[in-house]
């Protein structure tokens, strides 16, 4: 089938195939994000049991592999009563997993704060929750910058997963599937889906260097 | 990574005073009771959906169960070592386009590198599994999942071995050729190994990537742990143990990897410094 073919016959699958993408992706990104940072805070606090559990979530979501998180929350948490949406159980998986290296990159932008920093904040007075949230945070998070940008694009492609599900509208691998096991699509479909990926990815890579060089502390 | 946290917790607090000593006590309980109450709520709905019950559970002591699991793992494994070495191969030759001084090859190598990692593995798998076949090839179920899967791992392959190359000191390249040696064999035999220990460590981690994409080895039906596991769920009807055990399975290989990575990285780094004391 030739590009035009398919284009017209599934242009509009393919319009929603990526908008599910974006959404995913988008709302994926934004709740690791927030809750890589509770996380983070957990890890490095004062209090040992919060160390413990933030240090066996991220140890848990970064080793666990996509497909096995996903069909655990799709199929077998409907056995303990806890029945969500295809949606919801996509969603579940791709912000647990990058929220994990979420954290792990934000505690390697603290590395770069220099020691004298937390000095400074304590010969002032400031509490733990103060040096964190105006000293520590803001500066991993300058730092932190680019890994969080290959975050967002590896949450993009972790949201593939969502062709695994019987979901309405499928993602940009599931019409993929779609269209070849409807029609004979040939490489094109793969084509168009995979171009729509790396577009989204560039655009992400582009948007984060550019806050990069915007936020980045000169050291 | 275990270094770096303990040194971050050390320098962002001091030693406490009486008063925060009396704080960090009351939310150590609270929040140990936060934990604890988790922990039990789950297991309270485990309990009260029957799922703890014997039925469930049993086949776990027979040791067919764990010689066919096993048997899976042994197929995740040699999918993810096939597609490891593929993907160190494809990764050497982008590398060495990358770092090439021809123009043409460095955009060629730099467009395949920003293919490789913008575009999901699977979409690649079903590349090779829906979309190859109608062309008349047939591949072998296991290059189904490798190759994929190497594909997709082999552009920050391309991208961890360059920064290794960068990281080779130039006086080294400079003695090589100062001996006599071609450019080739300057490369191949001095700078190239020197530069693979520096990435031994990134490359292990790499694998952790490989081992988790291979779990899409169900989509093109070579037996792999997940295959595996979802035979055991009909033959016992037991979703929730199989997959909750699966995932445990998983997480300790990758929790394994990324430990030899971090001790890989110890070692390399106590050898380059007593290389240079």
């Amino acid at each position: 089938m030739s590009a035009e073919e398919l284009l017209n016959q599934y242009g509009n699958e393919y319009v929603q195939a990526l908008f599910t993408t974006w959404k995913l992706t988008a709302i994926s990104f934004s709740a690791a994000f927030v809750i890589g940072i509770i996380v983070t805070v957990m890890r490095v606090s004062p209090i040992k049991p919060l160390n413990a559990a933030g240090e066996f979530y991220i140890q848990v979501f970064r080793n666990i592999s996509g497909t096995a998180l996903l069909m655990l929350v799709v199929y077998a948490l409907p056995y303990i009563n806890v029945v969500l949406s295809y949606f919801s159980c996509v969603l579940v998986v791709t912000i647990l997993i990058p929220s994990a290296f979420c954290s792990e990159y934000i505690m390697s932008g603290m590395n770069t704060i220099g020691r004298g920093q937390f000095e400074a904040a304590r010969a002032l007075g400031l509490t733990f929750m103060q040096i964190i949230y105006r000293i520590v945070l803001p500066q991993s998070l300058r730092a932190s910058v680019l890994p969080l940008t290959n975050l967002a694009v590896s949450t993009m492609l972790t949201t593939a997963l969502a062709s695994q599900v019987p979901m309405k509208p499928t993602d940009l691998t599931g019409i993929v599937s779609y269209i070849n096991t409807h029609a004979v699509g040939g490489v094109t479909a793969f084509v168009i889906s995979a171009m729509m990926y790396l577009a989204t990815a560039l655009f992400i890579g582009w948007v984060g260097n550019r806050i990069d060089q915007k936020v980045r502390i000169l050291r | 990574m275990n270094t770096s946290q303990t040194s971050i917790r050390d320098i962002l607090y001091e030693p406490p005073g009486v008063k925060t000593k009396r704080m960090i006590q009351v939310f150590t309980v609270l929040s140990f009771i936060a934990v604890m109450l988790l922990i039990y709520v789950a297991v309270r709905q485990f309990y009260i959906t029957g799922q703890l019950d014997a039925r469930y559970w049993y086949f776990f002591a027979k040791p067919t169960t764990w010689i066919f699991l096993g048997e899976g793992l042994a197929g995740t494994l040699e999918a993810a070592v096939v597609a490891g070495f593929i993907s160190f191969g494809l990764a050497f030759l982008m590398m060495l386009g990358r770092i090439n001084n021809i123009r043409a090859f460095q955009a060629i190598a730099r467009a395949l590198i920003e293919f490789t990692r913008g575009v999901p593995t699977l979409l690649l798998v079903y590349f090779f599994f829906l979309v190859v076949p109608q062309y008349g090839i047939t591949l072998a179920p296991l290059w189904r999942i490798s190759l994929p899967v190497a594909i997709s791992a082999s552009g920050i392959v391309a991208e961890v071995l360059r920064s290794g190359i960068n990281a080779v000191p130039n006086g080294q390249r400079e003695a090589a050729m100062s001996l006599g040696m071609k450019e080739s064999h300057t490369f191949l035999k001095v700078v190239f190994p020197q530069a693979f220990r520096y990435v031994i460590p990134s490359l292990i981690a790499e694998l952790v990537i490989v081992v988790k994409d291979t779990t899409f080895a169900y989509v093109v039906n070579f037996p792999d742990l997940m295959q595996n596991a979802k035979v055991l769920i009909s033959n016992y009807n037991a979703m929730l143990p199989v997959y909750l055990v699966v995932a445990v399975i998983y997480i300790i290989i990758n929790y394994l990897l990324n430990k030899a990575s971090v001790y890989a990285a110890s070692r390399t780094d106590s050898t380059t410094n007593t290389a240079a004391s």
